[in-house]
């Protein structure tokens, strides 16, 4: 197995609360090697967006990262002073947010924020920043990138802002590029050309992606691996034909109930499994999916112990994972 | 683009006429009479009633308003009863030194309000945080005329740092700097605590934006997303409180004139309105009023060369 370009190790995030620090996010450990896709799935307030923001130390304060490390070719990103950190994001790794509407700064042109994030990082003058801004936009497949360099964010549609962001975060070529739901703000049509622009620039550029998303079917047509998680953790990950072939955790199990097989149709998002995950301040003792689990057993230690990852390549987070197998 | 500009026009129009309007009838809503004023209390009925009808007090009120009305918009405001000099003319000679108050006083606001709000942001809930912000609340919780006799006090009486007079007859750049400093400090830190105020919480809210969390991930430097990226976003408005708290520094003026005994419009209009010289008072208020509207359509101009989003509209 190749040295991976990004790996998470135990990383754990927590904010201040009431009664101690709450852990928005918990021992994630997982990796991305150049040329493959990553993908991450979860419900909504799983930890996908905390566990990226806190690895680049973008999460707002107070928030911390209290253990783990993110290493980025073997650096600890979390070790490093804030300077040498600013100049490892948007250089080494990009990151692409949710929401491309409220991601660009109104009162700027676009060419202008795309020519600032070049020159934090490359000591190159205005007009030649201009032009690489220009160069930029065409590469992200933006007609007319000339005239549309000066113009503001409220001239473009949602899926125009979010190939300028993307833009921005190609914009050094980085070796790293973490997408967090590019799409899911944008219609559909819009949705698919943006993930075509993803997958071709990962290609060409031959970067490291994670990418998150709700839409099994983009799992299964882009990933290589994935990783699933819930309240804060990752719960399974694997191959993703591996997983997608014979899901082990019971979560992914009920995720994947309407979807039997790789040819899941785009568009295809995860299924909604009865109740809602626990609010990170009152996660119960043992597993945290116990609630909602079918297979949960207090025989298993399910609601007095936390299961830990297994140490493989398909790993799990159950305790009732080897009976599960049997019975299927 | 043309489009706003004529707006603002039409806009800075309308508020004038207004604004001459309610001083026009406030003025002959205070009980009063001019004309005894200028003749005495032992005038004849009958010299009062000539020169009554000499001034055009006999008319009735709408009559005088539309006389009022119809000789401004060619410009003539009338003559002081008092002076029988034009009543534009003598206002205009007050202006340079409340002007030079003025500015200097906001000029001071903004220099340390700005900053300040802008530090107390990004360091929120610090010690830097709440110093200023404690220091904000005492400068808008103390009258300015308050301030400005513990400031003659200190500075001036104890420390002799500053003349406590703030105007001088000697020439030269100096002595009128050294002589405006302390009235302009004084006008300038309680507006300066507005401002501080107001950058602070509009910063806050452009800090937490999403806009500069992807410039934070794409490594813009964060000196950079401060002064650069966050600051133009918050910047109308700061510019909107400056427009606001000029008017309002304007009022402050006069109060701060009359402690450090500064000629100006302050003394001007005061000594107007005890004479009932309704003249000399309409033109004063149109000065003021036009500086304040002025200032305002300036900084809707500002806004849409700030903000793309305002030009459309
Ligand atoms: N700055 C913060 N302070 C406190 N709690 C936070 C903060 N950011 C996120 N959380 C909480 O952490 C949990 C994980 O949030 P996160 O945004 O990572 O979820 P997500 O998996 O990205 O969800 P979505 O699919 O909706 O984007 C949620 O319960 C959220 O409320
Ligand atoms: S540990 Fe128990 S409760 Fe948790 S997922 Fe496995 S079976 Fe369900
Ligand atoms: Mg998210």
């Amino acid at each position: 197995m190749t040295a991976a370009t990004f790996e998470l190790r135990g990383l754990t995030a927590a904010v201040p609360g009431e009664t101690g620090a709450v852990r928005l996010v918990e021992e994630v450990s997982l990796s991305v090697s150049a040329g493959e896709t990553l993908a991450v799935v979860g419900e909504s307030g799983s930890g996908k967006t905390v566990t990226f923001t806190s690895a680049l130390g973008l999460l707002p304060k107070p928030g911390r990262v209290i253990e783990g490390q993110a290493l980025y070719n073997g650096t600890d990103l979390l070790s490093l002073a804030p300077e040498s950190l600013r100049r490892v994001r948007g250089a080494q790794i990009g990151m692409v947010f949710q929401d491309p509407l409220t991601g660009l700064n109104p009162v700027f042109r676009v060419g202008d924020q795309i020519a600032e994030v070049l020159r934090a990082h490359l000591s190159i003058g205005r007009r030649e920043a201009r032009e690489r801004a220009v160069q930029l936009l065409a590469r992200v497949q933006i007609p007319d990138p000339a005239r549309r360099v000066h113009d503001y964010p409220h001239q473009f549609s949602g899926g125009m802002r979010q190939r300028v962001l993307i833009a921005m975060a190609i914009a050094l070529g980085p070796r790293v590029l973490i997408a967090d739901e590019p799409t899911t703000a944008l219609d559909v049509t819009v949705q698919a050309q943006i993930l075509d622009l993803l997958s071709e620039l990962r290609e060409e550029e031959g970067m490291a992606m994670v990418l998150i998303t709700h839409d099994l079917g983009v799992v299964a047509r882009q990933a290589d691996r994935i990783a699933v998680m819930y309240s804060g953790r990752v719960v399974e990950t694997g191959r993703v034909d591996e997983v997608f072939r014979a899901p082990r955790h019971p979560y992914t199990i009920s995720l994947f109930r309407s979807i039997p097989d790789l040819d899941a149709p785009a568009g295809t998002m995860l299924a909604p499994i009865a109740g809602a995950p626990p609010d990170p301040q009152r996660r119960p003792s043992g597993c945290a999916f116990a609630p909602r689990c079918f297979a949960a057993r207090e025989a298993d230690g399910c609601m007095s112990r936390r299961p830990l990852l297994t140490d493989e390549g398909h790993a799990v987070a159950c305790h009732r994972q080897g009976m599960l197998e049997q019975a299927a | 683009m043309l489009f706003y500009v004529a707006r603002c026009a039409a806009q800075l129009a309308v508020a004038l006429v207004g604004i001459v309007t309610v001083a026009f009838f406030l003025m002959r809503a205070i009980p009063g009479d001019p004309a005894i004023y200028m003749l005495g209390d032992y005038a004849t009925t009958e010299s009062l009633a000539a020169l009554r009808a000499r001034l055009g007090l006999d008319l009735p009120v709408w009559q005088q308003y539309g006389m009022f009305l119809a000789s401004a918009a060619r410009g003539d405001l009338g003559a002081s009863v008092v002076t029988g000099q034009s009543a534009l003319a003598e206002i205009w000679s007050a202006v340079p030194p409340s002007a030079e108050l003025a500015v200097a006083g906001m000029a001071i606001a903004i220099a340390f309000g700005v900053p300040l709000g802008i530090v107390a942001a990004v360091r929120q809930g610090t010690f830097v945080d709440v110093a200023v912000m404690a220091l904000a609340l005492g400068g808008i919780s103390f009258p300015v005329f308050w301030l400005g006799l513990v400031a003659i006090l200190v500075l001036s009486h104890d420390m002799g740092l500053f003349p406590a007079l703030g105007a001088t007859s000697e020439p030269g750049l100096w002595p009128a700097i050294h002589h405006l400093a302390l009235p302009a400090l004084v006008l300038g830190l309680s507006v300066a605590a507005y401002i501080a105020r107001l950058t602070r919480s509009a910063m806050l809210e452009v800090l937490g934006q999403d806009h500069i969390r992807v410039a934070r991930a794409m490594g813009v430097p964060e000196r950079r997303i401060v002064w650069h990226l966050a600051l133009r976003n918050a910047a109308i408005p700061i510019l909107a409180v400056i427009g606001v708290t000029f008017a309002w520094s304007l009022g402050n003026a006069i109060l701060v004139e009359a402690v450090f005994s500064r000629p100006g419009l302050g003394s001007t209009i005061l000594k107007a309105i005890l004479a009932r010289d309704y003249q000399l008072v309409q033109a004063g208020v149109l000065v003021l009023a036009a500086a304040v509207v002025l200032l305002n359509t300036l900084l809707d101009l500002v806004y849409g060369a700030i903000d793309p989003r305002l030009r459309k509209a």
